[in-house]
């Protein structure tokens, strides 16, 4: 399927930021449950 | 051993044979639901009746490998058979082999249903017959050994779907995609690689689970 | 649990890096303008959803062959960390899926594949929470891995036979070479911050089976006979 996607940056955006909520969630939830075991 | 083993199974079977009746009447209901799912286009649901006969099938399964450990959950049943000098997996082949019968069995009877329901049918029997004996060997091999896994837990009746539906779904794509060209036409002879794919799956499962079932019932 | 945090820091210092590359260095694709860019962050999550994928079986073989719970304790961080991976490959493909094929799931082989391991590892780590026992539930959950891990190749294969039949799609194109220092980076990015990850859960995991095992606190009067 050829011809140019203009824009898209919503989409990059959506993708880099979910991304990154989800690593940064995932962590926040190790630390508390590193902290609730000690 | 094995054949004691599946003489019991097909025993208790039978004993509980009203079991598989309600088991077929819950199936039939489910295709039935399929067609007031989709609405009454007369094409449309010839074109998916495969899939909602493989589905309906899928759902009763369940049903069917739940109850099948259901005897060894009372008195303990199930540490007694451990204690037989024998080899547990003929247990277990005995039970995935009865279930097997008792899920094709099930396909077959549900197949007049699909025919009358959908406007589906089939001259190649035979072949038809083949199809749903390897998909129900790739859903009854991985199910048994879920279903004695979830029969000593609390919520078997979720965990068993849960855990075998996304497991068996190359299963469920071949016999779908198998059985819906023996019913629509098979201009290019497709049907021989999907029934080969089933063919394969049933091959590894059956022996990977009978080999990792000893674990699972072990104290 | 230093080593573990400085993985940690270190993905997090790759993946700033890669992704900053990514997004405004890196020149837009021919076709697909910028929306390419999302290749820069999914495709290393592809690569480091595959080795937690392997890393969680072999930590199931190892498990049944030795019964040491360490085993059990790193299989359980490695279903949870692909488990991670997984859902957030489900969700970039799906955000690439929308611009480029107009719809939110195209049924590329791959992505499809995950969708059905996610699945399977959610209902592995549901089962985790049913069983009690510690052993019961170790064996159990590596029995159900290996036969999850097995699947994932004939289930990919299954569906790109599958979808072959209806559509002549490409799925996202591997990346050409002008791209290559982002994507690394990126790559590393998400390794280290998935080794970071396991170590970490897998202590988590190794405390909660110490607290599950330990004897009851001794009390003052403990052991007295009167």
């Amino acid at each position: 399927m050829s011809g140019v996607i203009t824009g898209g940056w919503s989409f990059v955006i959506a993708a880099y930021s979910l991304t990154g909520a989800g690593f940064l969630i995932y962590a926040i939830s190790l630390i508390m449950r590193l902290r609730e075991t000690k | 051993m094995l054949i004691a083993s599946l003489r019991k199974e097909l025993l208790l079977q039978w004993r509980t044979r009203s079991q598989f009746m309600a088991v077929f009447v819950f199936g039939a209901a489910t295709l039935l639901l399929f067609s007031f799912g989709v609405g009454p286009n007369a094409e449309m649901l010839r074109t998916f009746s495969s899939g909602f006969l493989w589905l309906g099938l899928l759902m009763s399964s369940t049903l069917t490998l739940s109850e099948s450990f259901h005897g060894e959950m009372e008195n303990r049943a199930l540490e007694g058979l451990l204690l037989l000098p024998s080899d547990p997996r003929a247990l277990y082949y005995g039970k995935a082999i009865a279930n097997w019968l008792q899920l094709t069995l099930l396909g077959c009877a549900l197949v007049p249903v699909m025919v009358v329901l959908y406007d589906a049918g089939t001259t190649q029997l035979l072949k038809l017959l083949l199809i749903i004996a390897l998909g129900a060997a790739g859903l009854s091999a991985p199910g048994t050994l879920y279903a004695a896994m979830t029969a000593q837990v609390r919520a078997k009746q979720t965990l068993l779907p849960l855990l075998l539906f996304p497991l068996i779904v190359p299963a469920l794509l071949a016999s779908v995609k198998a059985t819906s060209l023996v019913i629509l036409g098979d201009p290019m002879q497709q049907s021989r690689s999907w029934i080969a794919l089933l063919g394969a799956f049933d091959l590894i499962y059956w022996s990977l689970c009978g080999l990792l079932y000893g674990r699972v019932v072990e104290e | 649990m230093k080593t573990a945090w400085i993985f940690v820091v270190l993905g997090v210092a790759f993946l700033v890096a890669g992704s900053y590359l990514g997004l405004f260095v890196a020149p837009a694709e021919e076709y697909m303008g910028n929306v390419q860019r999302i290749m820069y962050v999914h495709v290393p999550t592809a690569w480091n959803w595959m080795l937690a994928v392997l890393y969680a079986f072999g930590a199931a073989i190892a498990f049944l062959f030795t019964a040491n719970a360490k085993w059990d304790a790193r299989l359980e961080a490695g279903l949870e960390v692909s488990t991670l991976l997984a859902f957030l490959l489900c969700c970039q493909g799906s955000i690439w899926a929308k611009p480029t094929w107009g719809v939110w799931w195209d049924w590329d082989p791959r992505l499809t594949s995950v969708a059905v391991l996610l699945f399977a590892s959610i209902g592995i780590i549901a089962l985790r929470g049913f069983v009690d026992d510690p052993h019961r539930r170790a064996v159990w959950s590596a029995v159900a891995t290996i036969i999850a891990s097995v699947d994932l190749p004939i289930v990919y294969y299954s569906v790109k036979w599958w979808n072959s039949l209806h559509q002549q799609q490409s799925s996202p194109q591997t990346v050409s070479s002008q791209f290559h220092l982002p994507l690394r980076l990126n790559a590393f990015g998400v390794l280290f911050l998935m080794i970071g990850f396991i170590m970490l859960r897998t202590r988590v995991a190794n405390m909660n089976r110490a607290r599950e095992t330990a004897l009851p606190p001794m009390t003052e009067h403990a052991g007295e006979i009167a």
